[in-house]
This record gives structure tokens, C-alpha cells and sequence, in this order.
């Protein structure tokens, strides 16, 4: 795999993780569920797996930036494992609705083993190490640019969304009203 | 507010990588990352009730 291959890999995989963070504030919205601390927490690891392909994109990929969206991405399965274990008895109805058939945080883990298994397949191909001349840092024209700042956009909505959700105190283990518009009625 | 914080400093690394330099937007990112990993010891408090 070329450098200019990898670099249209990464910015394709911004897109796959804006995709991720728009259908989950969809969610939010549409059907009116408001996020749990570990969701919240979930949604931060994604947007964290962002930070090593949009360094791949602007400097060339390297190992060192692969290493970083895989720790976001062991981070973000050790956190969603968490809160599958804790609704994994029987009986236990989980936290939301399911989609489907999963509840959010079980696509949020396979979604991070996901990553994971991507990372580490990327990670096989060396030509993208080197650099093929083709392009310079900053590279993936139009198409890598608007996926950055999608992304950074997105991040910067979920912190407004969060704000207006859990205020400035600590978050509620289950939240059922946005805090700042209570406050506001 | 933890995780309004987590959010604007996730989006400044991201900031950071595009325009700055990449030292610093690597040493940002573990900060963050070590935050996460400080908020999730934080919130999980519950007991899980399994067996392995």
C-alpha cells in the first residue's frame, strides 16, 4: 500500500467515525435518550481514535500514530466491556433502547475490537512508511480536509450537547432531563 | 462537566494535530487519554455481581 493509498485509508476512516458520532447524537435526539456517563465516556474514545489518523493525514502515516488510535481503541473496549458486564444478568432490561438488538454499548465494543483489527491489519503494509513522492505533508486534498473538521466539529457539538445535558456539576448516573434547559424552564 | 471538559480537549488535540506541531499534539493526546482513563476509574464504582 502507497502513502497516498494510506492517507485516503485514514481519511475514509474519519469519515466512518463522524458517521459513528452524528448517528449517535442522532440517536440522541430523535429518540430523545440522553447519554450515561460511560456512553459519554465511549463517545470521548471515539472521537480520540480520531487524533492518529488525522496526524497520518497532515505528517504521513507513521507507526507511532497508529499506536495512539490503537490505545484510544483498547481504552474504548475496556470501557464498553465494563458496561456490558453490568447488564449482562438475565433479566437485566440494559440501559436505552436496543438497535438492532444491540444495546449502544455493545456496538461500541465491537465497534473498538473493530478498530482494533483494522489498526493492527493496516499496520501490516510497510510501503506506506515510505515516502512514495507522490505527496507532500498536509496531503489528501479536498476530501481528507473536510473529514478533519467534520470530525473536529462534531467533537466541539458533543461538548455543547454534553454541557447543556449535564451542566456544570457532575453528570447523573441516569439522566432523564437536560440539566441547563431544567434550570432555564 | 468531566466529560464537557473531555470533549473541548479531545477537539483542541484534534485542532492541535492539523495546524500545530505534532510533538505537542502527541503529548496532548496522552493527557487526555490518561483523563479517560482517570474519569472511567472514577465512575465505575458498581460492583460487578459475576463469577469468573
Amino acid at each position: 500500500m502507497t502513502q497516498t493509498r494510506a492517507i485516503a485509508l485514514n481519511a475514509l476512516s474519519l469519515y466512518a467515525l463522524a458517521g459513528l458520532l452524528a448517528a449517535v447524537f442522532a440517536a440522541q435526539f430523535l429518540l430523545g435518550e440522553l447519554p450515561c456517563p460511560l456512553c459519554l465516556l465511549q463517545r470521548v474514545l471515539f472521537a480520540t481514535l480520531a487524533v492518529g489518523p488525522i496526524l497520518n493525514i497532515r505528517f504521513g502515516p507513521r507507526p507511532s500514530h497508529y499506536a495512539m488510535s490503537l490505545l484510544a481503541a483498547v481504552a474504548g473496549a475496556v470501557v464498553s466491556s465494563r458496561q456490558v458486564l453490568l447488564h449482562i444478568m438475565p433479566g437485566d432490561s440494559g440501559y436505552g433502547s436496543a438497535l438492532l438488538g444491540y444495546h449502544y454499548y455493545s456496538w461500541a465494543l465491537i465497534g473498538f475490537i473493530a478498530a482494533i483489527v483494522l489498526l493492527a491489519a493496516i499496520l501490516l503494509f510497510d510501503r506506506q512508511f515510505e515516502d512514495d513522492g507522490a505527496t507532500q505533508p498536509v496531503a489528501g486534498g479536498v476530501f481528507a480536509y473536510v473529514a478533519v473538521w467534520v470530525v473536529i466539529g462534531l467533537s466541539a457539538l458533543n461538548a455543547i450537547s454534553t454541557l447543556v445535558e449535564c451542566g456544570f456539576g457532575a453528570c447523573a448516573d441516569n439522566p432523564i432531563v437536560y440539566e441547563l434547559l431544567k434550570h432555564g424552564s | 462537566m468531566e466529560f464537557t471538559i473531555l470533549f473541548l480537549a479531545i477537539a483542541i488535540v484534534m485542532l492541535v494535530a492539523w495546524r500545530g506541531p505534532r510533538r505537542l499534539a502527541m503529548g496532548l493526546f496522552a493527557v487526555v487519554l490518561l483523563a479517560c482513563v482517570a474519569t472511567y476509574l472514577h465512575h465505575a464504582t458498581d460492583v460487578l455481581k459475576l463469577s469468573f
